[in-house]
């Protein structure tokens, strides 16, 4: 399957754009000054962006996976009437 | 602190909603009761009487010409919230006002400003201009939410999820095997993501629709203007068929899907729903498959969204999520939104793409 290269669709002066670029895993950054990064992660690849002027060279930081990864965290249940009046985290 | 985001205009209601009978509906935890002036102009006002806060929703309370009677002891209130007369005596307290709300009916809404009034003139109110244009065929509801708005955007922001969740519907295998290119344009507060599949699976609620046999080109653009409107600009047309080069697009379907995401309460969201369309424009069966079929879907979102509220509520702060390429969307109007809860709250964001919960 064949796709037309991304169209830039917003026309503003300060517009951020991530495209994952197709056939693969990977997402290419681009700053509206002009700096591009590739990497793999959209949370890097937003803080890469945001950093304008100040990129980080070298493109997004790759967190390295340890070999032997962690359990997950287990699904405790706490009391909902406590966790009801807790500001939701914006991630 | 609240995670509603405040100096912002939000739907309260479909215009045709609001009559001459008094309706109530609570907006960002406000109760706001809403109803037509004899000259057809919306009102919106505290739906609590000043004196003992009786709500002015609840029957005797009625609509007495351009006033509103409290069905408990009659205090009486002009269209513009200031109370005229108070029972057994002359004098109105001065401070005998409801607090009104600006108020704007475009595009089938009614939107309501949540926040300092005075901000309200010089906020955008985004626009869908289709739902009440020549040339488009509109069907529409409302279905409530018992989940915070934060999970009705991610899922809206993602759409992947239609080949999961919406199987047999609206979702096929290339929706969630198409990568999605994001944009963002933080001064105009928009987040842009388009996902264009070239040869895809026609989907029963298109197929069925616009009688399109076998694949087609499908594109998927989300236009989300937060907090409050999202449009997907969904085109469909046989496979190899694309607009013409001067931007006319006669051999394609299209479908603007709109919703307006509402918070009723914190951990509560009115889902405002509309499809329009630009074909089949005077046959009602269409409008009916379309409107029995979009509900469905609707539906599916709010059985997992509800389980999803609870599930959340359950645990503990800090809860684990993964983002992955998906996401990018999603992960974008989540900053903007902060963005914007900040400034509506006097604060700022230093890290508004902060990484995930620890």
């Amino acid at each position: 399957m064949t796709l037309p290269p991304p169209r830039e669709v917003l026309a503003g002066e300060k517009v951020l754009r991530i495209n994952w670029l197709p056939g693969s895993d990977r997402l290419r950054g681009l700053c509206h000054c002009g700096a591009e990064a590739e990497g793999e992660d959209p949370i890097e690849m937003w803080e890469w962006l945001l950093a304008h002027p100040d990129h980080p060279a070298g493109g997004p930081t790759v967190t390295p996976s340890p070999d032997v990864l962690p359990p997950p965290p287990a699904h405790r249940v706490s009391d909902p009437s406590i966790i009801r009046t807790r500001t939701p985290v914006l991630v | 602190m609240t995670s509603i985001v405040q100096n912002q205009w939000y739907v309260a209601a479909y215009g045709r909603e609001i009559g001459r009978e008094l309706f109530s509906r609570t907006i960002c935890g406000e109760s706001i009761l809403f109803w037509r002036t004899e000259a057809g102009q919306v009102t919106a006002m505290s739906d609590r009487c000043v004196h003992r806060r009786f709500p002015l929703s609840e029957k005797p309370s009625h609509l007495n010409g351009d006033t509103v009677v409290c069905g408990y002891h009659g205090f009486t209130y002009g269209a513009d919230g200031v109370c005229v007369a108070v029972p057994g005596q002359k004098r109105v307290p001065r401070t005998a006002r409801l607090k009104s709300y600006p108020v704007v009916e475009q595009d089938s809404f009614v939107w309501v400003f949540i926040g300092d009034p005075d901000e309200a003139e010089s906020t955008r109110i985004p626009r869908a201009p289709w739902l009440d244009q020549e040339g488009w065929t509109v069907v529409s509801g409302m279905e409530p939410l018992k989940a915070r708005a934060s999970l009705l955007i991610d899922n809206l922001m993602d759409l992947s999820h239609e080949t999961y969740l919406h199987g047999g519907y609206i979702g096929t295998p290339e929706v969630a095997e198409t990568p999605i290119t994001t944009e963002v344009d933080e001064d105009a507060g928009i987040v842009y993501v388009s996902r264009h599949m070239a040869d895809a699976e026609c989907p029963p609620f298109y197929s069925t629709s616009t009688g399109i046999q076998g694949r087609i080109t499908r594109w998927q653009d989300i236009e989300y203007t937060p907090p409050c409107l999202y449009k997907l600009h969904s085109r469909i047309a046989p496979v190899g068929v694309l607009p013409n080069e001067d931007g006319t697009d006669p051999d394609a379907f299209h479908v603007e899907v709109v919703y307006a995401i509402t918070p009723e309460t914190e951990n509560s969201t009115h889902d405002f729903w509309a499809v329009a369309r630009d074909f089949a424009l005077d046959d009602e069966s269409v409008s009916d498959f379309l409107r029995e079929n979009n509900r469905t879907v609707v539906l599916q979102d709010v059985t997992a969204l509800d389980v999803l509220e609870q599930v959340l509520t359950g645990e503990p702060d800090g809860y684990q999520e993964l983002s992955i390429n998906i996401d990018t969307g999603g992960l974008a109007a989540r900053r903007l939104i902060a963005a914007m809860a900040a400034e509506g709250a006097g604060t700022t964001v230093e890290q508004p793409a902060a990484a995930t919960a620890p």
